[in-house]
């Protein structure tokens, strides 16, 4: 029953699933087993060497400051709360565009902006050596660790200790659609445990200007406001989540004084007729609530709709004629 | 380091799989999903195998050094493993002639004369002077064959010696001279978890009337499997035995064990993992193949048969028999067990062109059902690797030939027993006591080289757990005529094999496929 194979059968079955030199693919079950390297932390130290410090002063002024603002209109409003403050401190902000951290630095008083760290994305901004190298030459960035999976031990505390300010985005991520999303706890956490002040800060506009997607601002020098409010201080005794829940409530009221105005904000904050990014729906910048509202979450092109639309500078009139 | 084995799921990126088909290999895709158990990577050898050997002699596992044990006068009868091990023969020179010559030496020392070597085949064939000196080497088949180096003859009644019986009412009876000497040396290859151990003395040296106290249909049925000794009541039978002949005479075991490197380099390639394979792999496979199907059938045989492994040795351990066992198994173990999680639908093996019992001769059908149903189906611990009911799919073309002088009896009972059943417990109770007394196979089995008349029961045997256990059997590339005569099937393909199985197992089956060449022993969990 010995039935000869024809010798193309028999080399297209040898040649099967193999590469011109002969080599075949690795079945999955077979692959040797690696050990995951232990993550490596990128190391940061050395930009928060004076040297670097100094680096990064001659950069903020000379490059990346003069660029963006001749890029975009920005409106800073609030910086003069930050007159009596000693640091450290931890700046916390609604983010919706890389134009934030720029605005922010760029904006902050040069004693505040020197000694600030900011919080990157270590899956994002640290994941191959160029990248991470430029965000700490520029931004003076410490990686931070978003999902939690690989354990890093967070650098904000030495930081703090060691005297630096720190910027957190609390909501984690850059926004999708310019609304602001619920606020993480670490930065409360942070401030807590620490006794620090917060100051909150609401940026608007920015997603209009360079959202997602996008590596350059929107022609046409956009209109982008950014609004330091008062230092927050963590009272005594006070819990993490009542104290985000005040931080949050800070930067809500922060973002519709564009809208309101000073007063008006500071009254619907009071009345508590702001919508505070939190539940389970992202809440747009400086809305106050609706209670007509259905509860439903917006269609997207309608936040990003409302997200894009151009800030005009024009204040609500407190005085009627 | 040697990777340890493991199973492998069959993937779109899996190449096809190597397996034996008799006398040939074959290249065969397996269906996706499917497992395979392959053994670990092959053992380092040992590099002195003769100071390794040295050293066992002299510092025994439970028992004095050997030369400790000769002395000038006494009787020294050295047994060892017949040339059914081990599988294919090693290359030259054997390792029981490495053990044998330093056994001599260490006896010429201290003034034994009176020594015989003794081959240990109880009912297998006898093997020819050439196959003796191949065994033993050149120095010591000249100074002792023929008077000192025979072949045990299990029908030499004057020279058996019946020693009792255990307490299971099972009768001792074996070689007069081992068992009147003042010392046993055993020699022994295991090369499965079978071999070795109780078995030696009480199996190898032993008679007819010894030997179907645990050659029995009853005896193999529950012992599952045989390679796993202790749910084997075979063993359990051997270990009776054994301690019986304990009583009666000391016996100093060797056990060696092997590693994995059963072809020699030209055929490299059957040693290693297929998506290893480089260029010179497969243009060997490619040639070989070619050349071997080109062969004349007689060429190819010869060429087959005298294909020698360049065996390394994983291990030399002696002493007590007891003592060494365990680390013979544990050796044995580390070079072929791998951890199986659970059973499957069907099992598939390719069957090589070799078995203990057709060295130097021809695999008929009888042998080939035994390799399969008997020796590769009890590769298991714990549980088989096929479920109770499942199908076997073998790789053999299953030929109607037999070899006239060594299976005389076989060929009797293919045409004239399997004809009436394929019953192992009918066959045992209506003829095996007639193979077994036959005057004319026993006449065969001492002056010619001939298996012993008993023989093929014992081989249908073998597969007699496995008959019970599967639910079919088909032969993949059989012939019809000789898989329908012992109650199989033969399929032209696999894809046909599969075919017939759906009406025992359904349409999509769990399938493994214990990967041989090498040798793996699977541990099911």
């Amino acid at each position: 029953m010995r039935r000869k194979t024809s010798i193309r059968g028999e080399l297209r079955l040898l040649r099967h699933g193999r590469d011109w030199r002969g080599r075949s693919t690795v079945p999955r079950s077979a692959e040797p087993h690696v050990v995951e390297p232990e993550e490596r932390v990128f190391p940061t130290a050395w930009a928060r060497t004076p040297f670097a410090v100094a680096a990064r002063s001659v950069l903020r002024k000379g490059l990346l400051k003069p660029v963006a603002w001749k890029q975009i209109t920005p409106v800073i409003e609030g910086s003069e709360y930050l007159d009596g403050v000693r640091g450290p401190v931890v700046f916390v902000a609604n983010h919706s565009s890389h134009l934030d951290t720029p605005l922010i630095l760029g904006s902050l008083p040069e004693r505040f902006a020197n000694r600030v760290a900011v919080g990157a994305a270590s899956d994002y901004f640290f994941d191959v050596r160029w990248r991470a190298t430029l965000t700490a030459v520029f931004f003076n960035a410490f990686p931070v660790e978003r999902y939690g999976s690989k354990r890093l031990r967070s650098l904000a505390l030495d930081l703090v200790d060691d005297g630096w300010s720190l910027l957190l985005y609390p909501e984690g991520t850059r926004s999708e659609d310019g609304w602001m999303n619920p606020f993480k706890l670490g930065a409360a956490v942070l401030c807590v445990t620490k006794g620090i002040p917060c100051v909150p800060i609401a940026i608007r506009g920015s997603y209009a200007a360079m959202p997602r997607g996008r590596n350059w601002p929107q022609p046409g020098k956009p209109r982008v406001t950014v609004r330091y409010g008062r230092p927050l201080i963590p009272e005594e005794g006070e819990e993490v989540r009542a104290f985000r829940a005040r931080m949050a409530k800070a930067v809500a009221a922060l973002a519709a004084e564009e809208d309101l105005g000073w007063y008006d904000a500071l009254r619907a904050a009071a009345d508590d007729r702001l919508e505070i990014p939190g539940g389970s729906q992202p809440t747009r910048p400086g809305a106050v609530r609706d209670e007509n509202a259905t509860g439903e979450k917006p269609a997207d092109w309608r936040r990003v709709w409302a997200s894009t639309e151009p800030l005009t500078g024009r204040r609500r009139r407190v005085w009627r004629d | 380091m040697s990777r340890p084995g493991f199973v492998l799921d069959v993937d779109e990126r899996t190449p096809p799989l190597i397996m034996h088909q008799g006398e040939s290999f074959r290249l065969e895709r397996l269906p996706l999903g499917s497992k395979v158990i392959y053994p670990p990577d092959s053992l380092p050898g040992i590099r002195d195998v003769d100071a390794e050997i040295r050293h066992a002699l002299l510092h025994p596992h439970g028992t004095e050094p050997l030369p400790e044990l000769l002395r000038s006068g006494m009787r020294l009868t050295i047994v060892f493993d017949d040339l059914s091990l081990p599988l294919p023969q090693m290359q030259t020179p054997d390792v029981r002639q490495r053990i044998i010559e330093q056994v001599l030496e260490m006896a010429a020392a201290k003034g034994v004369d009176d020594v015989e070597l003794i081959a240990a085949n109880a009912l297998h064939r006898r093997m020819t002077p050439a196959e003796l000196r191949r065994t033993v080497g050149d120095r010591v088949f000249h100074a002792f064959f023929p008077e000192h180096l025979k072949n045990h003859d299990a029908e030499d009644h004057d020279n058996l010696l019946h020693m009792g019986k255990t307490r299971h009412g099972e009768d001792v009876e074996i070689n007069r001279r081992a068992a009147e000497s003042d010392l046993i040396v055993y020699v022994n290859i295991t090369l499965t978890a079978m071999s070795g151990g109780a078995k030696s003395v009480s199996v190898g040296l032993a008679s007819y009337r010894s030997l179907k106290h645990h050659h029995n249909v009853h005896t193999l049925r529950h012992s599952n499997s045989f390679n796993d000794p202790p749910n084997s009541a075979m063993h359990h039978s051997y270990e009776r035995m054994k301690g019986l002949i304990d009583e009666h005479v000391k016996v100093f075991t060797i056990e060696t064990t092997l590693n994995n490197d059963t072809f020699p380099s030209s055929m490299g390639f059957l040693n290693k993992r297929e998506w290893e394979w480089n260029v010179r792999d497969q243009a060997s496979y490619l040639a070989v193949k070619r050349a071997n199907e080109m062969l004349p059938q007689k060429t190819r045989r010869r060429i087959w048969q005298s294909t020698a492994a360049p065996y390394g040795v994983t291990g030399v351990h002696a002493g007590l028999q007891s003592e060494v066992h365990p680390l013979t198994l544990q050796n044995v173990h580390r070079q072929q067990l791998t951890e199986v999680n659970g059973q499957s639908d069907i099992a598939i093996w390719g069957l090589p062109y070799i078995c203990p019992y057709n060295v130097n001769s021809v695999m008929n059908p009888i042998l080939v059902m035994s390799l399969g149903l008997g020796y590769f189906f009890n590769l298991y611990k714990n549980r088989p690797i096929v479920r109770q009911g499942g199908v076997a799919i073998f790789y053999h073309p299953v030929p109607n030939e037999f070899h006239p002088v060594h299976h005389p009896s076989y060929i009797d009972f293919f045409e004239e027993i399997l004809t009436e059943s394929t019953d192992p417990v009918l066959l045992e109770t209506k003829y095996e006591e007639q193979f077994a007394t036959d005057p004319w196979y026993i006449q065969l089995y001492r002056n010619s080289y001939a298996y012993h008349g008993v023989h093929p029961f014992y081989m249908w045997y073998w597969g007699a757990h496995a008959m019970q256990h599967l639910g079919d059997v088909i032969f993949v590339g059989g012939n019809r005529k000789t898989t329908t005569r012992m109650g199989f099937r033969a399929a032209s393909t696999l894809a046909d094999a599969l075919e017939m199985a759906k009406d025992t197992v359904g349409s999509s089956p769990s399938i493994s496929y214990q990967h041989a060449p090498p040798l793996a022993l699977a541990d099911v969990r």
